[in-house]
């Protein structure tokens, strides 16, 4: 009942969404500092899909275009999943 | 919602916000993500319902391996606007988007309210352009030749070749490419140049100069500052009945990328300006 907001379940359930969501195998395991674009190799259309599935998961809408639009923004282009585990902690 | 069957066909579907009915439509080899980077969608949806796909062939949509012409792609529009229960939207198309909007507007006036043409460069209006000076596909060019992909001077901006040259690359190179683009990235390149896209796209698919001229809901004709196609952007403004021309600052061919910020302000001052008279009313 209780929606997790703990860094590592949320880490974890993350871990399920790009397995099972996004059929993601990384080599090595994500952790806060794995890179969603240079490590996971994935696009933003995938960021996209990601928020699908995250929004499915908790059966709620998540305010996830606004985080796709300030990656836009960003010089780099790239979110670490750290950012996503506070993007969740922060809006769950 | 996500996802919906269309023409025979799955596709990604995103839609937010309430209103009058606005259709995002992406080019070729990108896909609806450019709509959320450049916060279109979320800059519309605050006026409008907002809906953007991803092309057959594209992102998270079917990729058939015939069918790429901008009358596929149109018949793709108006089936999915059928499964949403749309009856009449404006369409905001980039690059070959637009000349998929356009080619819907030619098939079924009654369905197009208005179009937002940003920098399309039509087959039929080839004649307009020198392609050579496209620095849209020198950038191409060289982001290919990172990835080791060697386009010849004559083809470089043949998108048939380049697909051709992919599906050919060897294991070195395949895995240098894969480097360059990511893993799903490559995946959906591999997947669209095993279809006929890079050759269909480059057929005028019916929609002649005669049937474009005679396009006559509003139309805004957006262009890149730097848009290689600026003869084009001329042609439209001139040749329509009731076309509009405005261009944005600091950018070549892909505005909503290059400066969002003005793309996205001149679309919205577009579509709001042909809001009911009574909304109007309102707001002033």
């Amino acid at each position: 009942m209780s929606t997790a907001t703990d860094e590592n379940e949320l880490l974890d359930e993350l871990r399920q969404v790009f397995r099972d969501g996004l059929g993601v195998e990384p080599v090595d395991p994500i952790t806060p500092a794995t890179r969603f674009f240079a490590d996971l190799g994935l696009a933003s259309i995938d960021a996209v899909v990601l928020g699908e599935e995250l929004q499915k998961r908790y059966g709620r809408t998540l305010p996830f275009s606004g985080l796709l639009a300030e990656l836009g923004g960003r010089a780099e282009r790239d979110l670490t999943i750290g950012e996503l585990v506070a993007f969740l902690q922060r809006t769950l | 919602m996500p996802r919906m069957k269309a023409n025979g066909l799955n596709f990604h579907v995103q839609q937010s916000g309430d209103g009058p009915d606005v259709v995002l439509i992406h080019g070729l080899t990108g896909d609806l993500s450019i709509w959320f980077l450049a916060r279109t969608l979320a800059t519309l949806a605050e006026s409008f319902r907002v809906t953007a796909y991803d092309l057959r062939g594209h992102g998270y949509s079917d990729a058939p391996e015939t069918g790429y012409t901008s009358l596929d792609h149109a018949g793709d529009l108006l089936a999915v606007l059928d499964e949403l229960d749309v009856r009449k939207a404006r369409l905001v198309g980039h690059s070959f988007g637009a000349v998929i909007a356009m080619h819907a507007a030619v098939l079924a006036p009654e369905r197009v309210e208005a179009l937002v043409l940003s920098d399309p460069y039509f087959p039929s209006l080839r004649h307009l352009e020198d392609l050579s000076r496209w620095g849209h596909w020198q950038n191409f060019r060289k982001e290919a030749e990172d990835a080791g992909v060697s386009l010849s001077a004559d083809t470089w901006y043949d998108l048939t070749n380049f697909f051709d040259q992919v599906l050919h690359l060897d294991d070195q190179k395949l895995l240098a490419f894969r480097q360059a683009v990511g893993l799903p990235g490559l995946n959906r390149v591999l997947r669209l140049a095993k279809t006929t896209c890079g050759r269909d796209s480059k057929l005028d698919g019916g929609l002649s100069a005669e049937m474009i001229d005679e396009v006559s809901v509003p139309c805004l004709a957006l262009y890149g500052e730097y848009s290689p196609f600026l003869s084009t952007a001329d042609y439209l403004v001139q040749h329509l009945p009731r076309c509009e021309g405005r261009r944005i600052p600091d950018a070549q061919h892909r505005a909503p990328e290059e400066n969002p910020r003005a793309f996205n302000a001149e679309v919205l001052a577009f579509l709001e300006s042909l809001q009911p008279a009574e909304r109007q009313k309102v707001r002033s």
